[in-house]
């Protein structure tokens, strides 16, 4: 029927709900939670966006008189090389967390499932490599700080005793107090990646790897053939994850080395709770918050559509 | 491949896991005889790795103290309060989402609410501070940790759960209204069972980001209510930190998640990959 | 009087699905719709059972306009093409369900259960869970949840299409001996039209948005109103073969296009033909009015046709080949004992009587 014989009935359709549950009833059910949500997120982000284009500080704030400055927090923090830099290190850090942890969650989940092989012995492992995972981040950034004390710290006295080192390796000099920074967060998060492959390996259809076998292929042909494909979506996800908190990331830094020393281990949302809580700069500190998020949004949008991409090419999505 | 080289990978693999092992282990193995350790042991300028003298008084110590086990329960009252509000809410959403998705706002709105997990903390902090000081319950109570942590928890609960009942098949549902449910009595009769291992992982992973939450405790709370993450850097003596007694405090408190997570794995993991697989 | 009548029932998404379809199904009539995948038949049922909501029309039970009501309310039970069993309940549960959610007390629902679990011989199955059973008593556990609603109609949908055959055969029997079901009038849908001439009181085939024909059994077969009831009702599909007419009065005669294939008209249905005045056909024989004869045998009032062997296969309890028989391909229903090579000559019998000829545009049957 081409659209000129379309019946009368059709043609005026009127969109109706269904019968079983009122119209209102799906809004009502999504209504309470995003209204919930909006109240909690709304109202700070648009006071956020406000204030980012205010000269707001604490004082202002008080009374009231802050005053509009326009692009100027936005360029302030721009054209910082202390932004730069924090950048700097937050590459750093995506590249040898981020990326680590799920690369070594990975493999460890992947050798968990193919190579041990007794189910009581998966299951202690599995369980001891997510503790890690169940501490507070503040308190695996006290106890790594505890650990990497350079004096008399036991990771240093353990790789003096070991023979690995000559000397006591200055965890916390400029430079270096980055990489410290970056072990805590690899050995507190890393179990999560591992969960998350893990999980996505159990889930995988069993009678694929049927026929592979009757087909003769084993070891790492499967793996590369049959099991990396099919976890390319979950170890993504898996990255989103860890990629997405990164940019929040706050509590190590903050717990072991408050940015330093002397700001060489900074990262963007660090410098934003600086300059916003600790020095009351508010308007900038809205700015901050702005542009981080901004960068993490663009990214993480873009990776899902390449993303999306690749598995439709693969024939998954 | 050759058999021989299987193996040899197979073994590596072996040795790598083994040394993760190690390395996941350690600082828990010093974590633990730190908390038996006597404050001056923990200060000497060559540690020790075994205990000289097993001060088990330690943990009595800490809990002589009625403060700090307040501290337990404020950190408990605060993770099962938001995690109920987030399972709750968030399977309010996550099921209007999965049903009815185009009368629910469709993906934009799903993708807003997930994207505010993205958020810096900082964006939260500095306005929830000054909103909370004007409401009732101030910054410095249970309710306001409680309704703060759904700012992460509710997004994250809302996605998982709109997977899970989009797993629970619809027709289950219709074949309940044409045995005489209505859609209430049918929610609960037939799909409230079928999602609540999902339910259970959901729980698990809100709950345990709540009770270690860190940096809005530090800010918000800390006289009328305080939870076990900010008691911990208390413990000092002067402007020494008490390692002995932060690492045995803090072992206490890794207890719950852990038991949790013994007791729930199987959900866990099932939750996650069916969350995550099929997300 | 618990009739279920049908009205103008309109329904569409991107495209009108049913368009102004109408139908009436009497108490303890035993109605089947039949159709090909697709075509709108568990739409239908969705439709009567409340699960859509219908863009126009009106749909009533009895006295009861049922058209507004939510499925709750409505006096319908429905069997899924997937049986929708609750996988978290036991088999005992499941069939209770409709009992427990008017709250009956506990012994009642005990007692009418495993009467209905014992009419459908599952009753040493009420422990175990849906995934413990086999497909077939998962079906006859979901007719027992509808049998123990008693609504005042029974809706199935597609109930034995994924079972195997001899488990199928067995509930054709069944369904034939349930007086339940047939005190109350009980719409089924299938595409298999064998189980809907085995098992209809009258069927209705489905068809461009609505029943395209509805009658008895025998009728809709023997009758079919056009090309597209005849094609679907039939296995192997009929044969159609576009032709003209050419000749006149008395002495019609079909005429393929330009191949040698071609017969004379019945007398009969010369005469019907002749006042239409058609020259354009389609012309349907069934594979059944097709003999394939023998060396030396013969077959008098049918016209003989030669032909060569294109394929043959052996299906069930017939063989089936198609043939060239000039220049238009003819499929005919053999006995198994015959063996037939390719290109092997032969020779095909035309029962002219019970061809059908049909509109060349419409498809109608030109001869009714």
């Amino acid at each position: 029927m081409s659209v000129a014989e379309m019946p009368d009935w059709f043609v005026h359709k009127k969109l109706r709900g269904n019968l079983i549950v009122a119209r209102w009833v799906p809004a009502a059910l999504v209504g309470l939670p995003v209204l919930v949500l909006f109240a909690i997120v709304v109202y700070p982000t648009v006071w956020m966006f406000y204030h980012a284009f205010q000269d707001t500080n604490m004082m202002r704030l008080f009374q009231g008189n802050w005053s509009f400055v326009g692009w100027d927090n936005f360029a302030a923090v721009l054209s910082s090389g202390r932004f730069g830099d924090s950048v700097l290190h937050l590459m750093q850090y995506l590249l040898f967390g981020c990326v680590l942890q799920v690369i070594l969650g990975t493999i460890l989940a992947l050798t968990l499932y193919e190579v041990v092989r007794k189910e009581w012995l998966r299951v202690i492992l599995l369980i001891v490599m997510v503790l890690p995972m169940m501490l507070p981040p503040s308190i695996v950034g006290v106890l790594w700080k505890f650990l990497l004390t350079p004096s008399n710290g036991a990771v240093n006295q353990a790789l003096l005793n070991l023979g690995l080192i000559d000397a006591h390796v200055e965890w916390f000099n400029a430079g270096v107090s980055l990489w410290a920074i970056i072990i805590a967060d690899v050995w507190n998060w890393t179990a999560l990646p591992l969960l998350i492959v893990y999980s996505g390996r159990v889930s995988l259809p069993p009678a694929v790897y049927e026929a592979a076998r009757v087909d003769g292929a084993k070891g790492w042909l499967v793996m590369r053939r049959i099991t990396l494909p099919m976890l390319k979506e979950v170890i993504a996800i898996a990255f989103i994850v860890r990629f997405m908190d990164a940019f929040k990331f706050v509590d190590l830094v903050y717990v072991m080395t408050s940015g330093g020393p002397a700001q060489t281990s900074e990262l963007p949302a660090y410098i934003a709770f600086q300059r916003g809580i600790r020095e009351f700069a508010i308007g900038e500190a809205a700015a901050y918050a702005i542009i981080i998020f901004a960068i993490s949004a663009v990214l993480i949008v873009l990776f899902l559509k390449y993303l999306k991409k690749v598995l439709k090419a693969q024939g998954f999505a | 491949m050759s058999e021989q080289s299987a193996r040899l990978v197979r073994t590596l693999l072996l040795i790598f896991l083994g040394l993760w092992l190690i390395l996941t282990l350690f600082p828990l193995y010093w974590q633990f005889i730190t908390a038996f350790k006597s404050a001056a042991e923990t200060n000497r300028t060559i540690p020790t790795f075994w205990p000289e003298v097993w001060h088990f008084e330690n943990l009595a110590a800490i809990f002589a103290e009625p403060s700090n086990f307040g501290a337990l329960v404020d950190s408990f009252i605060i993770a099962t309060g938001n995690t109920v509000a987030s399972l709750v809410l968030g399977s309010l959403a996550g099921y209007a989402f999965a049903r009815f998705p185009r009368q629910a706002g469709g993906e934009n709105l799903a993708f807003w609410i997930l994207s505010n997990r993205m958020f810096p903390p900082v964006a939260v902090l500095v306005p929830m501070f000054f909103l909370f000081d004007a409401m009732p319950w101030g910054t410095d109570s249970y309710l306001s940790l409680i309704i703060l942590y759904l700012v992460f928890n509710m997004p994250l609960a809302t996605w998982l759960m709109m997977v899970f009942f989009r797993d629970a098949p619809r027709e289950l549902e219709e074949a309940a209204y044409l045995d005489g449910y209505t859609p209430l009595r049918a929610f609960v009769k037939v799909t409230l069972p079928l999602v609540l291992p999902g339910m259970i992982s959901v729980a698990m992973l809100c709950w345990i980001f709540a009770w270690n939450e860190y940096l809005f405790a530090n800010l918000f709370v800390g006289t009328q209510v305080r939870t076990f993450t900010i008691v911990i850097p208390t413990f000092t003596h002067g402007s020494q930190s008490l390692w002995n007694l932060q690492m045995a405090f803090s072992m206490v408190a890794m207890l719950p998640p852990v038991a949790l997570f013994i007791l729930l794995r199987r959900y866990m993991v099932r939750g996650l990959s069916l969350g995550v697989v099929k997300g | 009087m618990a009739r279920l009548q049908i009205e103008g029932l309109c329904k569409g998404w991107d495209f009108p699905v049913i368009d102004r379809l109408d139908l009436t199904v009497e108490e303890g009539e035993f109605f089947i719709v039949v159709g090909p995948s697709g075509i709108g038949k568990t739409t239908l049922l969705r439709l009567i059972a409340g699960l859509e909501t219908a863009d126009a029309g009106r749909i009533a039970i009895g006295d009861q306009d049922i058209t507004t009501l939510p499925p709750y309310k409505r006096p319908v039970a429905m069997t899924f093409e997937s049986y929708a069993l609750y996988p978290h309940l036991s088999v005992f549960e499941n069939i209770a369900s409709p009992l427990r959610a008017r709250r009956l007390d506990k012994a009642a629902i005990r007692q009418v259960v495993t009467e209905v679990a014992k009419l459908l011989r599952i009753e040493t199955l009420l422990d175990r869970r849906p995934g413990e059973i086999s497909g077939g008593q998962k079906q006859r556990t979901a007719l027992g949840r509808t049998l123990v609603a008693e609504p005042q109609v029974f809706l199935l949908d597609e109930p034995i299409s994924h079972l195997d055959a001899k488990i199928r055969h067995e509930l054709r029997l069944q369904f034939h001996s349930l007086e339940e079901l047939r005190r109350v009038a009980t719409l089924y849908v299938t595409h298999d039209y064998a189980e809907a001439l085995s098992l209809g009181d009258r069927i209705g085939v489905m068809g461009h948005g609505g029943l395209v024909q509805i009658g008895t059994a025998r009728d809709v077969f023997m009758r079919p109103r056009s090309l597209f009831v005849a094609q679907h009702l039939g296995q192997p599909a009929i044969n159609a073969v576009t032709a003209h007419l050419t000749g006149e009065g008395a002495a019609l005669h079909v005429r393929a296009g330009n191949s040698s294939f071609g017969f004379p008209v019945v007398a009969a249905h010369a005469a019907a033909l002749g006042r239409g005045g058609y020259r354009q056909v389609t012309v349907g024989i069934r594979p059944q009015h097709v003999k394939v004869l023998r060396n030396g045998e013969d077959a008098p009032g049918h016209h003989v046709i030669d032909g060569h062997v294109e394929i043959y296969e052996a299906l069930g309890a017939n063989g089936v080949l198609v043939a060239d028989a000039g220049g238009v391909n003819l499929t005919a229903l053999t006995s198994l004992e015959r063996d037939f090579a390719h290109r092997q000559p032969v020779r095909l019998a035309l029962q002219t009587d019970a061809v059908f000829y049909f509109h060349a545009d419409s498809g109608d049957n030109l001869l009714l």
